[in-house]
């Protein structure tokens, strides 16, 4: 699951795991109902307004160009997708959007679903197709980043891939391959796109089988290695060594991948979290230029899940299995605020990514079991 | 004297130590223990086997002696994520079908090369067993028994290597290389127990002397002549078994270099795939070229609770490039008609997906496979449902996999052995062949 805002609060898309891609368009706050209607009773919650037709498999990221006209979406289909969110709508499908709440009346009703009952009829809303398509990853595509000029995009895959895209010529501006078994689970840039930190792991082949992780900066012009980041943690660090003993090393560090990556708007410090199902999941601060680590903070019970500085730089943005939301400084890594409750730690369907508005001040997250939420601060 | 003069009791009384320690094809054990028993005149464990077991091996054992290779998914496989798909149902996951080598046959897209090596395969979709947690479901399909508390059923490696291993070798006839099973040889007791090795399959330390060749062989020496002359007098079981695991300790000494297999490795890395895993099903081949009867390869960490996708993703790819080379290299050795090879965990996992992105246990509906002596491939037998919720057709319980398993080994799965005075048969009773999957 995806979200990002399409250049206003009012407007979001959001991708699933299906690689279903639809769009919002969200009501005043002043007309929404009460969340505690909108998740108990069906029909409340706003309804999709477009489809974004093309993707045959999981949405995993997704980012807006700054005009805010072209949403770019990465998926496990192996492609990146570029789609003109104001373009004339070309057809019409049906579409689900509240398997859960039929789930939870039908239950209520004391009858059973079947899957008719599910997965249809469904709402008609209109659909559009992608403008481009580029092409050129092997696998899963799982980390995106766009630098904050939209300029540069920096895409990873899980045959260990990186790919660095010129936008608006659609073409490829240089790739490099991260360690053999790696998987690349994120990616992030620089605001001018010229630097990439790039996060490497793969869940274990065996006990006795586990490659290393990685975290590094990039070049991203010829793809040059500048730094290795979990180095300069772990100096003895043998990226060869595959054995349960060398696991021991960056364990605590990484627990099940730094699997998510933001670039403080200054160019100075990279938010790293620690993903997977974990004890703490927790945000690494680190020096861009060094690579030490500045501060650890927060911790999401259940591992963490993405990341996000906000504009000013002054607070980083967690999201986890935890269901919760976290809001914390990053001056001292005080958190400040909490966004959700726990919804039963990792029993419930926990938040998978986050995204804020253009003005900061709206922000909206995914969770697995298929929800978008917003928040509006202030 | 020959073997049948085995089953005439009064002859068990004239056995001396020596002479019994010339029938080296016999179970020393047992046959020691008979003779106690017999001059007690008590009724004793293992008497019935003294009748029914190495009395009858030489009639029990089939003309043709295959072996067996068992690729262990510990923790179980998604069947969703292997060989049942289920594109398109809610069940489904994030995995798509890909074609194989035999029409109309589809599998998870994270097993290319397997699926090139479908016309090898027997795959059973309609598995439905009795156990659905690890140390249960591990008993059980090592056993083909749920665990109880009056009987120790052997691991059916500990039977084959009775009724199809070879005496006198240098190697044991039943090698585990990290395996998670401990049920162990059960009531057929120490001579069919297992020998294991570590993860990466080397052997244990203990397994070498830490002297010169001179010093091992006078120590040897002074020992077997220390043992001796105890043994004369002193007709104790443990001695005996003392003695005998020094004599396999010394003959491994003759075959260690099977176990270092790293020069082989360079040449084999590709077919296998460069995996520990790999490592292992190359050993798991020498050791089956080297006459080994029953050899256990094990995966570990299919217990994706959370995080089912991309458990797999890690897991399934290195697991079917070590499993499609060990294949074909067994064909290529002309070792695959004579060598069954079964992969299997201990159970399957549930058709819905939790709110962890993981699977749960289930044992309603899941998926083995069989290749190999005996067995009939490029077939997928039995069916789940729409879901894969339930069995549609031909369920397969965990005794009729065990008793087909052993019809394809050529051993009779009602065969039966004795704990203490009752009867057991290799496959539990009202188990049926499966005889779709049998070559004959």
């Amino acid at each position: 699951m995806a979200v990002a805002f399409l250049g206003s609060d009012r407007r979001i898309a959001a991708g699933d795991r299906d690689g279903r891609l639809l769009i919002w368009e969200l009501p005043e706050p002043t007309d929404i109902p009460p969340i505690e209607q909108q998740t108990k009773s069906v029909g409340v919650a706003p309804v999709p307004k477009l489809s974004l037709v093309g993707h045959t498999n999981g949405i995993s990221r997704l980012a807006i160009t700054p005009d805010g006209k072209t949403l770019i979406s990465a998926s496990f289909d192996k492609t990146i997708r570029f789609w003109d969110v104001a373009a004339s709508p070309s057809g019409f499908t049906e579409v689900v959007v509240d398997h859960e709440l039929r789930d939870a009346e039908a239950r209520r009703a004391g009858k059973k679903v079947s899957p008719d009952d599910k997965d249809g009829p469904g709402i008609k809303i209109e659909t559009i197709g992608s403008t481009h398509t580029l092409e050129g990853h092997r696998d899963w595509i799982d980390a995106m980043s766009l630098s904050t000029d939209g300029r540069r995009l920096l895409t990873g895959d899980q045959s260990s891939l990186v790919i660095a895209w010129d936008v608006a010529a659609r073409k490829e501006l240089s790739r490099w391959n991260g360690s053999l078994w790696n998987w690349i689970v994120a990616t992030a840039l620089t605001g001018d796109g010229e630097t990439a930190v790039v996060s490497e792991y793969r869940y274990k082949r065996d006990d006795f089988d586990i490659p290393c992780p990685a975290l590094k900066r990039f070049n991203v012009a010829d793809g040059a290695e500048q730094l290795d980041l979990l180095k300069v943690q772990f100096p003895k660090l043998d990226p060869k060594q595959n054995t349960y003993g060398s696991a021991q090393m960056w364990r605590k560090f990484i627990a099940n991948g730094l699997v998510a990556l933001d670039i403080s708007p200054d160019g100075k410090l990279v938010a790293a979290v620690q993903g997977g199902e974990t004890d703490n999941g927790q945000v690494h601060l680190l020096e861009m230029e060094t690579g030490k680590l500045v501060r650890t903070i927060s911790g999401h019970q259940s591992g963490a899940t993405d990341v996000k500085f906000t504009a000013d730089g002054k607070f980083v943005i967690s999201a986890g299995r935890d269901t919760v939301i976290r809001i914390c400084q990053v001056e001292d890594g005080k958190e400040v605020a909490q966004l959700g409750k726990p919804r039963g730690g990792q029993f419930k369907d926990w938040t998978s990514s986050i995204a804020l508005s253009p003005d900061q001040r709206t922000l909206a997250a995914t969770d697995i079991g298929g929800w978008v939420h917003v928040w509006t601060f202030g | 004297m020959s073997v049948g003069d085995l089953a005439k009791p009064t002859l068990l009384a004239s056995v001396t130590v020596k002479k019994e320690f010339m029938i080296d094809h016999l179970s020393r054990r047992a046959l020691l223990k008979g003779t106690l028993a017999t001059s007690s005149g008590g009724v004793v464990m293992n008497w019935g086997d003294l009748f029914h077991g190495p009395a009858s091996l030489a009639a029990e054992s089939a003309p043709t002696k295959k072996r067996c290779i068992l690729l262990w998914m510990n923790g179980g496989a998604s069947q969703f994520e292997t060989f049942d798909m289920k594109p398109g149902a809610r069940t489904g996951g994030t995995f798509r079908p890909i074609n194989t080598n035999v029409a109309g046959a589809q599998i998870c897209e994270l097993m290319p090369k397997i699926a090139q090596q479908m016309d090898k395969l027997a795959v059973i979709r309609s598995m439905r067993t009795s156990e659905v947690d690890h140390p249960g479901g591990i008993y059980l399909m090592h056993t083909g028994y749920r665990p109880t508390a009056n009987v120790r059923f052997p691991e059916f490696g500990a039977i084959i290597a009775k009724y199809n291993g070879r005496e006198g070798t240098n190697l044991p006839n039943f090698i585990k290389v990290f395996s998670q099973a401990d049920a162990g040889a059960g009531f057929l007791g120490p001579k069919f127990q297992p020998f294991a090795i570590g993860p990466e399959g080397s052997l244990p330390p203990f397994s070498s002397s830490s002297q010169s060749p001179e010093v091992e062989s006078r120590r040897h020496q002074l020992r077997t002549f220390l043992e001796e002359t105890y043994a004369k007098e002193h007709r104790a079981e443990t001695s005996k078994m003392h003695r005998e695991a020094y004599e396999a300790s010394r003959r491994l000494q003759e075959v260690r270099k099977v176990f270092d297999i790293d020069a082989e490795w360079e040449k084999h890395s590709e077919l296998y795939g460069n995996s520990v895993f790999g490592r292992r099903c190359l050993l798991a081949r020498r050791l089956i070229e080297e006459g080994v009867t029953f050899v256990e390869v094990s995966q570990s960490s299919y217990d994706s609770h959370a995080d089912n996708a991309v458990w797999h993703k890690a897991l399934v790819p290195p697991m079917e490039h070590a499993w499609a080379g060990l294949l074909v290299d067994l064909q290529q050795r002309g070792l695959l008609d004579s060598t069954l090879v079964v992969w299997m965990g201990e159970i399957g996992r549930t058709p819905n997906i939790n709110n962890r992105a993981g699977r749960d246990h289930y044992v309603r509906s899941w998926s083995t496979a069989l290749a190999g002596g005996g067995i009939k491939g490029g077939q997928v037998y039995g069916e789940s449902d729409a879901t894969g919720v339930d069995v549609k057709d031909n369920p397969v319980t965990e005794g009729d996999f065990f008793a087909t398993i052993y019809s394809a080994l050529g051993i009779d799965p009602k065969k039966e052995n004795f704990a203490g005075v009752r009867p057991i048969p290799l496959a539990p009773f009202g188990s049926k062949v499966v005889s779709e999957l049998l070559t004959s």
